[in-house]
């Protein structure tokens, strides 16, 4: 049975008129099981997988070999199916006119592998199509709690419309989860992250196609980790506060805030997917009215929620004091979470800027950037800066933009921007 | 808040001012054992060892919410009143009082016990302590104190040989046991190696057929406010300020300086001496006895004033002595409740 903790780090001290209060709240699952295997519901898994022309006939066999180490991954009992895209979908596995998933065992993942042979290079890339279909495919098993997808992509979304895109993916958001991966660089980052965002999944290039297989397989096993089928974060504040924003900032950021929905007019949920033996970092910022020195009340209430259930509480509190050597106290992981945040946002607008061929803004972005990653110790950050820049002053933040830059870097630099590091403890 | 001028060494027991760094006596440091105790003096969770009886489901005192089982209210997110904090007695319906942590302090450090006969204005006793905040486990020294001082008073009934001189020699002796009592219980209440001892003021009045006698150490007080009559304050602080006052400086003055709230008396650990300096006097009409501590009386010293504060404040409040004794630490919280404020009152009809 999975066991979540919460622990919360904040400066609860706030100066006299003093209103707004942040903390970081960590949020530990251990013990969460494989997926489909604790007892709340079955768990699907969808593969879709890019079969446009683009993709030409190494890429797709690539593309295929990955699916076949892919579905080597799924778990026996759970719910599948494969999807082959281009400027429509297809469902490749189970061959059927109709959506339908059957579940895993060594006869349907032999033929799942053999339908998988026989994809071939054709058509162009209509993603929201794929989505949709996947909607559809999911649903045809109501006993479902846990939908996951691995989506992988080569090219640019040309065969329908950014709004078509658009209208698709809100029509499966809260309906599964997606990983997406864009092999090559003739993807669009900001398009597949849209999707991933949405999705509640991460997004990430895979350089080369040989490289697939090994993604795939680890994204699978990851999913099949994940015991807890579905989970929210619940913000509890008091009446009259304003909830600032609620973020996600560990292991990447994701602003949650738009994403609330009502449990009752004080207390707001946020969806954070499923759960695996893992720890996420939120930070968590309300505005009080401001309260007498020596008051103390309570900020918020962070929970962690699956279904009706809170299964994990923090409380962020707020203590006015007339002692400036507490109340001017600035919590270190509120200091970091905060710069890797300012980080991930220097990164894709520096990025933007960039494409955009605006090169101020790109240096003094991408400056800031390589200030911030060295202040915040995100040395991952840090080298794929480098392969974009030339630095001058680290401290400072003075950069150059390299003349010659490799797309694949740029693009590496752009699709890991929001993950964080921890803090050093 | 109540602190000390002088100090002992945690070595040898020998007087020490706060100035020095090294005692006189033996050579200890000093300043190491003075910054140790820092954290748990500041450690404003722990609850009294001693029980206090309170609703547990009270709702919200700021909104009236209902309070979750984290401690706090579910709709406007204040801390719910710890026992300790806030708590009322009221013995009989003409005998009863508040104590109250007040606002700038994270803890409540004022104690109050008392008890009274059920036939108004036969037998009330009225015991105020007030923890020196700058000692360890005030919060828990001063009630135990004031508990056993209220028992040792209850249970004693000597009248003496029946003259008026001789009962009020057998009322003194009663509040010089209290003292010891108390005295005993801070002790019992004071780890024997804290370099810091809990330490608490006393203030006790016992009224018994119109017969009423005052004691104290420190500077709680006890006062009576005649219905018919001038407002009598009934005990003399052991301050700083009132040293001053006795040298002829005006009280104003005196209790704004900069020592004002500096004790020159205490009981606890390293009292220099706790036997009561008591006051006796003959009630004959109607009247309020009032024991309070310095978290009220900051606010209004003069005897005159506080008795017309009194009066009007019970007669916002129908008379009744719990309402009157809470409304005045309201008003002292109003004036911004520096400090933990503690009122006990007895109505004699």
């Amino acid at each position: 049975m999975a066991e979540f903790s919460a622990s919360v780090y904040q400066n609860e001290f706030l100066p006299d008129g003093g209103t707004d209060v942040h903390a970081i709240v960590t949020v530990e699952c251990k013990g969460a099981g494989a997926a489909g295997q604790s007892g709340s519901g079955d768990a699907g898994e969808i593969i879709i997988v890019d079969t446009s022309g683009s993709m030409g006939a190494d890429g797709v066999r690539a593309a295929a070999y990955a699916a076949q180490t892919a579905l080597d991954q799924i778990l026996d009992g759970v719910w599948f199916a494969v999807i082959s895209g281009n400027d429509r979908a297809q469902l490749a596995f189970p061959p059927s006119p109709e959506p339908v998933m059957v579940r895993m065992d060594q006869f349907t993942r032999q033929a799942a592998k053999d339908a998988v042979a026989r994809f071939y290079a054709d058509g162009g890339t209509a993603m929201g199509t794929w989505l949709r279909l996947a909607g559809r495919v999911f649903a045809t098993v109501p006993s479902l709690t846990q939908k996951h997808a691995i989506l992988l992509t080569d090219g640019e979304n040309q065969h329908e419309t950014p709004e078509a895109l658009t209208q698709a993916i809100e029509s499966v958001t809260g309906q599964f989860q997606a990983d997406c991966r864009g092999v090559g660089v003739a993807w669009v980052v900001d398009e597949v992250r849209r999707i991933a965002k949405a999705l509640l999944g991460t997004v990430d290039i895979i350089p080369a196609p040989e490289l697939l297989a090994r993604e795939f397989s680890k994204l699978i096993q990851n999913a099949m980790s994940r015991g807890v089928a579905q989970a929210d974060l619940r913000v509890w504040a008091p009446q009259g506060a304003e909830v600032l924003f609620v973020r996600q900032v560990a292991p990447t950021v994701e602003d949650l805030t738009s994403r609330r929905t009502a449990v009752n007019p004080l207390t707001g949920s946020y969806p954070t997917g499923s759960w695996g033996d893992e720890s996420r970092d939120y930070h968590v910022a309300i505005r009080l009215a401001a309260k007498a020195i020596g008051q103390e009340q309570l900020a918020a209430r962070v929970q962690l929620a699956i279904g009706d259930d809170v299964v994990a509480q923090g409380l962020v509190k707020a203590l006015w004091s007339g002692d400036e050597a507490l109340t001017t106290r600035i919590n270190p992981e509120v200091a970091h979470y905060t710069g890797q945040t300012e980080l991930a946002d220097a990164i894709q607008e520096g990025l933007a800027a960039k494409a955009a061929g605006d090169t101020a803004t790109a240096t003094t972005k991408l400056g800031r950037a390589v200030q911030l990653a060295a202040q915040t110790g995100n040395e991952e950050a840090t080298t794929r800066l480098r392969k974009v820049v030339d630095i001058e002053d680290q401290e400072t933040g003075t950069v150059r933009l390299k003349r010659t830059v490799e797309k694949a870097d740029e693009m590496a630099l752009d699709t890991a921007s929001t993950k964080t590091t921890r803090v050093k403890k | 808040m109540t602190s000390t001028t002088q100090t002992v060494c945690p070595s040898c027991g020998g007087p020490v001012s706060e100035a020095d760094r090294y005692c006189e006596a033996c050579g200890a440091e000093l300043q190491a054992a003075a910054a140790a105790p820092a954290t748990p003096a500041l450690d404003t969770d722990t609850e009294p060892t001693v029980e206090i009886n309170t609703n547990p489901v009270d709702p919200c005192h700021s909104c009236g919410g209902v309070v979750g089982a984290d401690g706090y209210c579910e709709t406007c997110g204040t801390k719910a009143v710890k026992p300790r904090d806030h708590f009322t007695e009221q013995p009989a319906p003409w005998v009863a009082g508040t104590c109250d942590r007040g606002i700038r302090h994270s803890r409540n450090e004022d104690a109050m016990a008392i008890a009274a006969d059920a036939e108004p204005g036969s037998r009330a006793l009225l015991v105020v302590c007030d923890g020196v905040s700058s000692s360890l486990d005030s919060d828990v020294a001063s009630l135990a104190a004031a508990r056993a001082a209220r028992d040792v008073l209850v249970a004693g009934h000597a009248q003496g040989m029946g003259t008026e001189s001789s009962k009020n020699s057998a009322v003194v002796a009663r509040l010089n046991a209290a003292a010891d009592a108390a005295n005993d219980a801070v002790l019992e209440n004071t780890s024997p190696d804290s370099p810091n001892p809990a330490s608490c003021t006393f203030v006790a009045a016992v009224l018994e057929d119109g017969l009423l006698v005052a004691g104290v150490v420190g500077d709680s007080r006890a006062y009576w406010f005649p219905d018919d009559g001038e407002a009598v304050g009934l005990t003399v602080d052991d301050s700083w300020a009132a040293e001053l006052i006795a040298t002829g400086i005006p009280r104003a003055q005196a209790e704004s300086g900069p020592h004002a709230h500096a004790i020159t008396r205490w009981l606890g650990k390293d009292a220099p001496d706790h036997t009561p300096r008591t006051t006796t006097l003959r009630v004959t009409g109607p009247g309020w006895l009032m024991a309070c501590s310095d978290g009220l009386w900051n606010y209004c010293s003069e005897a005159a004033p506080l008795a017309d504060l009194t009066r009007q404040t019970a007669a916002a409040n129908g008379g009744d002595p719990l309402a009157t004794s809470s409304a005045l630490v309201d008003w002292a919280n109003a004036q911004g409740g520096q400090d933990n404020i503690t009122v006990a009152l007895a109505r004699l009809a």
